[in-house]
């Protein structure tokens, strides 16, 4: 790709840039200056203000707490399960309805309501809807005469949280797709129905290529936001059962406002922070590297 | 092998639908639902299985004093701080987003991409820990407990995605089109907004839909924040949440939280068809 | 003399009926207490008219409506119509009461006049919260409350938070299984034992066991042994002390349940506890599918569905069975937590074996002023109008309001048979069973109540659910929970937990 520079003076780009990035920034500062020094004090219920500990709050988490780490190690099982299946399923939607198909229109507002219910209720809604002995599922299951645990069980409450979040989730990644599909220019289309390609062949060598600078943004920013899944686990599960389905955020979450450790839970989210920033940058190299090198 | 291709795919919505249908006709009919008709067995169709009621739906505009949660003042809060932090944020988002994608920046190591990445990290940290910080920072600047504070708090949170969005969307306009409309005598401003603007409308519905839909659902922000002047719609329907779940309110409040976004919906689609870049970019 | 005796009569009557015209005239304005009328004191309804607070405004945050948020509303609007004030209520879930007064207090703030929780929150939130005036200490109404209540709602001697509830954990079963012969017969036959209400957990982990999956009410549906609360929330670690309390409460060896008094060693994980969680463990097997994600809101819905034959923690449950749209009103009763066949004497490292009884004063809903408040006056004046005579008779007839009783005149079985329509029978051994665990108990477990409180109970429903999924053993569960315990007490200092401890452990070994 060339890389066109503009002839123009240096302030027309800050003009572009420099609004957002300073209403950012400046709203940013405190909070984040502030959780970096919340880590290094013992502030709780008991000893409320900044007193200065040093880094034992790191010390702690790295030597002492088993459960931060193994919810993490749950956090990245699901949110890359998620992440894939909502990519996947996503994408063939966003194929499908793209080009002409009987009440397209119809079908592309419907795949898009799940993500706008609001978690926190919809999630009470999942609740009673998996409800193991109230619920329709289990009432569908019994014309099986199974009773399938599906928040009791440790490896089915996993499953039940992948599936609410696929539903919530995946018009998202849809949606993403879908505008980046509507956007892609015609010429190359063009000259592969001329060449007489299959749509197999169209899609691995056409679409594909040219999505995927897309999809690499679709699921990076994917990862960031089903790493913080919250409101699902805490109503379907309350982590549980046992710790089943305990992720970093909702541990930090208890340590922070349910135990108030905040100096702790402060230390756990930026480390946490760094752990994702890191991976998220390797993840988009390496995409990016499979991606779009290819061709 | 075509007809069972076409067979494939519709039989793949199909069931996609159903899927993403089931639980809204569940909680549709829940709604109409009372103690008795939850608590025995799963049931699903009114007079048939169950004596259907109100209930679920006329607590939602009843005082607290009889024993409901009057959501209508929170619908239009909510509806007022989504819009305005949206706004704002696709505004300031889509300018900082032009500026990564078209011009180069280099301050030390930190490049375009690293800016880009700046942005969307902000959406990393777990909304707890700020807690505490945004609440003595709105303190300090007396705007707890109200819009303004609120729709603050909410630009920072919305901002990374429309520029995260945007970035992609403008890389996909060809740096042509500007080179043309500066040729032609425009200076960098109308080049942006005459030209390259409208070839990313898809982008642009896209990125302020999701800015919308983040700022309806947040819960936890509004939570913290506010206290009795400004309630925004997902704490008061909260309120409802006490010893006994009442699975019918809270299915009729999901319905309710659910409606105007499908409205925009609607409008999203509409705008996503128009902006099919199908012929000749001019 | 006889127009003396005239003229008396005439007053006395006079007098009578002014006060009867008294009650007309405000359970007239205010139909919530028509059944009553205002009942006299410093904070009834004609009191409260005579004070003016037009042009202030009170703030309170409260539970989620209807338990306490709606009895809170609507004296909100009640006071609002007597004095003129301003009143805003805004409501909020159970878990999220503590983060909410919290946030606030810690950042030096007071948003809220008056702020709702439980009473475990106090020793947490005592610094920032305004302690109840003598004048409301001392008043007849206040005077009325039981003495364990009083002591739920003091710290050390002083008043902090206002009682306006009351709450205990009790055994609820189901009348129509437990007392009905056919069933008393058939128990007999199969199992050689007496099918009665359980007087210990074994009993009860039996009973339940036998009578779990079958349909034994005819409504075509299966029924269960038990409801519990499991799900790993704020609440389940209450039903495990309710089961474990008779276990490990030794009146041998007082100073101490949670620790040891003397050397802040954590008892948790000694064998009266590691029984506990055994049966616990063991009910797994007789709760409803699902029944170990349960919370209170679930185990309200299972057993005031008709779904199982016991429960045992909080009052909803049963208030909720007993409601008239209940299909299973008069069905239900209500006697004293089962005890243990044995108890472990940590002095003697052994089991004392016979009978041992301990019930478990849990926490309940509970109010308090906040300190940097501009309007003790006025919050005060509320709360005290809200537990007033007529205000707190007619919310505890009213069962969804979750106002429990708490005053020596609320054991009356009178009030639920007249106002409630409850069968005499069950509001007799309603208010026993209520009585027996306030006034008459001299062994008995209060809710922990130390610096950090949340954390340690956070790490007992962290090792019990464990133990509940099959993740670990009971011993290896608590014993995980112990070393958690320990760090605890370490990081918030030994001796503030000590002191905070005894004025708990005092109350506990109340020997009357």
């Amino acid at each position: 790709m060339v890389v066109t520079h503009f002839k123009m003076n240096f302030k027309h780009k800050f003009v572009f840039l420099f609004p957002g990035l300073l209403v950012l920034i400046g709203i940013l500062i405190f909070p984040v200056v502030f959780t970096v020094r919340l880590s290094l004090s013992s502030w709780d219920s008991v000893y409320p203000g900044l007193d200065f500990i040093g880094l034992d709050n790191y010390i702690r988490l790295f030597t002492d707490d088993k459960r931060f780490w193994e919810s993490f190690f749950r956090l990245s099982f699901l949110s890359v399960t998620t992440v894939v299946l909502q990519y996947v399923i996503g994408f063939s939607l966003a194929l499908i309805v793209w080009k002409d198909i009987l009440f397209k229109r119809f079908f592309r507002v419907l795949f898009l309501i799940p993500m706008m219910t609001t978690p926190v209720i919809m999630t009470v809604i999942w609740r009673t809807f998996f409800h193991e002995s109230l619920g329709p599922v289990n009432d569908f299951f019994s014309l099986f005469d199974v009773t399938p645990l599906w928040l009791s069980d440790e490896k089915l409450a996993k499953l039940t949280v992948i599936i609410v979040e696929v539903w919530q989730w995946t018009p998202f990644m849809f949606l993403l797709l879908l505008a980046g599909l509507l956007s892609l220019p015609k010429e190359p289309f063009l000259a592969a129905a001329i060449d007489g390609a299959s749509p197999l062949r169209k899609f691995i060598y056409v679409t594909f290529p040219l999505m995927a600078p897309i999809s690499i943004g679709a699921i990076i920013i994917r990862l960031i936001e089903a790493s913080k899944i919250m409101d699902t686990v805490y109503v379907l599960t309350s982590g549980g059962p046992g710790t089943a389905t305990e992720t970093s955020s909702f541990y930090i979450f208890i340590k922070g406002l349910r135990e108030f450790q905040m100096g702790y839970s402060a230390a756990l989210s930026f480390t946490y922070l760094i752990i994702m920033i890191i991976s998220l940058t390797i993840i988009a190299k390496v995409l990016g590297k499979l991606l779009i090198n290819r061709y | 092998m075509k007809f069972f291709y076409i067979i494939s795919k519709y039989l793949a919505i199909t069931l996609w639908s159903m899927f993403v249908v089931a639980p809204f006709l569940w909680a549709l009919s829940t709604s109409f639902k009372d103690f008795n008709s939850v608590t025995k067995k799963a049931t699903y169709i009114p007079w048939l299985q169950f004596e259907p009621s109100l209930e679920g739906w006329k607590v939602l505009i009843r005082s607290p004093a009889k024993g409901g949660v009057d959501i209508i003042e929170p619908y239009f809060n909510s509806i007022f701080v989504t819009c305005s932090a949206s706004l704002i944020s696709i505004l300031l988002g889509t300018l900082a987003a032009y500026a990564l994608s078209r011009f180069t920046f280099k301050a030390g190591f930190i490049k375009n991409n690293d800016i880009t990445f700046f942005f969307i990290s902000q959406r990393i940290m777990p909304p707890i820990v700020l807690s505490i910080p945004f609440f003595l920072m709105l303190g300090y600047l007396e705007l707890l407990d109200s819009l303004f504070g609120l729709i603050l708090v909410y630009i920072v949170l919305l901002m990374p995605i429309a520029v995260w969005i945007m970035v992609d969307f403008f890389n996909k306009v060809p740096k042509e089109i500007d080179e043309t409309a500066l040729i032609d005598g425009c200076n960098p401003y109308q080049a942006f907004i005459k030209v390259v603007i409208p070839n990313s409308i898809p982008g642009l519905i896209v990125a302020g839909l999701f800015c919308i839909i983040f700022g309806w659902i947040d819960f936890f922000f509004a939570f913290i924040l506010t206290f009795t002047e400004v309630q925004l719609l997902p704490v008061k329907i909260v309120a409802l949440n006490s010893s006994v779940t009442p699975w019918w309110s809270l299915s009729a409040s999901a319905l309710v939280s659910v409606a105007p976004l499908i409205v925009v919906a609607f409008i999203v689609e509409r705008y996503l068809s128009k902006g099919d870049l199908s012929g000749a970019l001019k | 003399m006889r127009i003396l005796i005239y003229k008396l009569t005439l007053v006395l009557t006079l007098v009578f009926l002014s006060n009867y015209a008294l009650a007309d005239k405000w359970s007239d304005q205010f139909p919530h207490i028509k059944n009553t009328g205002d009942i006299p004191g410093e904070c009834s309804y004609e009191s409260m008219s005579k004070k003016d607070y037009s042009g202030r405004t009170l703030k309170i945050n409260t539970h989620a409506v209807p338990v306490m948020g709606e009895p809170t509303a609507l004296h909100a609007e009640q006071f609002r119509k007597l004095t003129g004030a301003e009143v805003k209520v805004v409501h909020t879930p159970a878990g999220d009461l503590y983060a909410k007064a919290m946030v606030p207090f810690q950042a030096g703030q007071a948003p809220y006049d008056i702020v709702f929780g439980f009473s475990n929150f106090i020793r947490d939130w005592m610094q920032y919260l305004e302690p109840v005036p003598e004048k409301y200490v001392n008043m007849r109404q206040m005077q009325d409350v039981t003495q364990s209540h009083i002591g739920v709602a003091s710290w050390d001697g002083q008043m902090i938070q206002f009682p306006i509830d009351g709450d205990r954990h009790y055994l609820k079963y189901r009348k129509d299984v437990i007392d009905n012969p056919k069933f008393q017969k058939k128990y007999k036959a199969d199992t050689g034992r007496t099918l009665k209400i359980p007087t210990t957990w074994k009993e009860y982990g039996e009973i339940a066991a036998y009578f779990n999956g079958w349909d034994w009410d005819n409504d075509g549906e299966l029924e269960y042994g038990s409801a519990e609360v499991m799900k790993k929330d704020d609440l389940m670690f209450a039903a495990f002390f309710s089961r474990s309390a008779a276990y490990s409460k030794n009146p041998r060896t007082p100073g101490g349940f949670y620790f040891d008094l003397e050397t802040m060693e954590p008892l948790i994980n000694n064998p009266g506890f590691v029984e506990a969680l055994n049966d616990w463990v063991a009910a797994t097997k007789y709760v409803p599918p699902g029944g170990i994600n349960f919370g209170l809101g679930d185990e309200i819905n299972s057993f005031g569905g008709g779904q199982t034959l016991f429960s045992f923690s909080w009052d909803d449950a049963f208030v909720k069975a007993m409601e008239d749209s209940s299909p299973i009103k008069n069905k239900v009763g209500a006697a004293p937590l089962p005890g243990a066949e044995k108890v472990w004497n940590r002095g003697d490292n052994s089991w004392d074996m016979g009978h041992n009884q301990a019930p478990y004063i849990v926490w309940g809903w509970a109010a308090a002023v906040a300190k940097k408040s501009k309007n003790h006056d006025m919050a005060f004046d509320y709360l005290c109008f809200f537990a007033n005579d007529a205000n707190h008779q007619a919310d505890i007839a009213i069962g969804r309001f979750g106002v429990n009783p708490f005053k020596k005149s609320d054991f009356d079985p009178q009030i639920y048979i007249d106002r409630q329509g409850w069968d005499p029978l069950i509001a007799k051994s309603y208010a026993a069973t209520l009585m027996g665990m306030e006034e008459y108990s001299t062994n008995r477990v209060f809710p922990l109540r130390v610096p950090g409180v949340f954390q340690f109970t956070g790490a007992v429903a962290t090792g019990t659910s464990k133990a509940l999924a099959g993740q670990l053993s009971p011993k290896e569960a608590l014993d995980e929970v112990a070393a958690e315990w320990k760090k605890i007490i370490k990081r918030v200092g030994a001796d503030n937990i000590r002191k905070a401890y005894a004025v708990g452990v005092a109350l506990e070994d109340n020997k009357k």
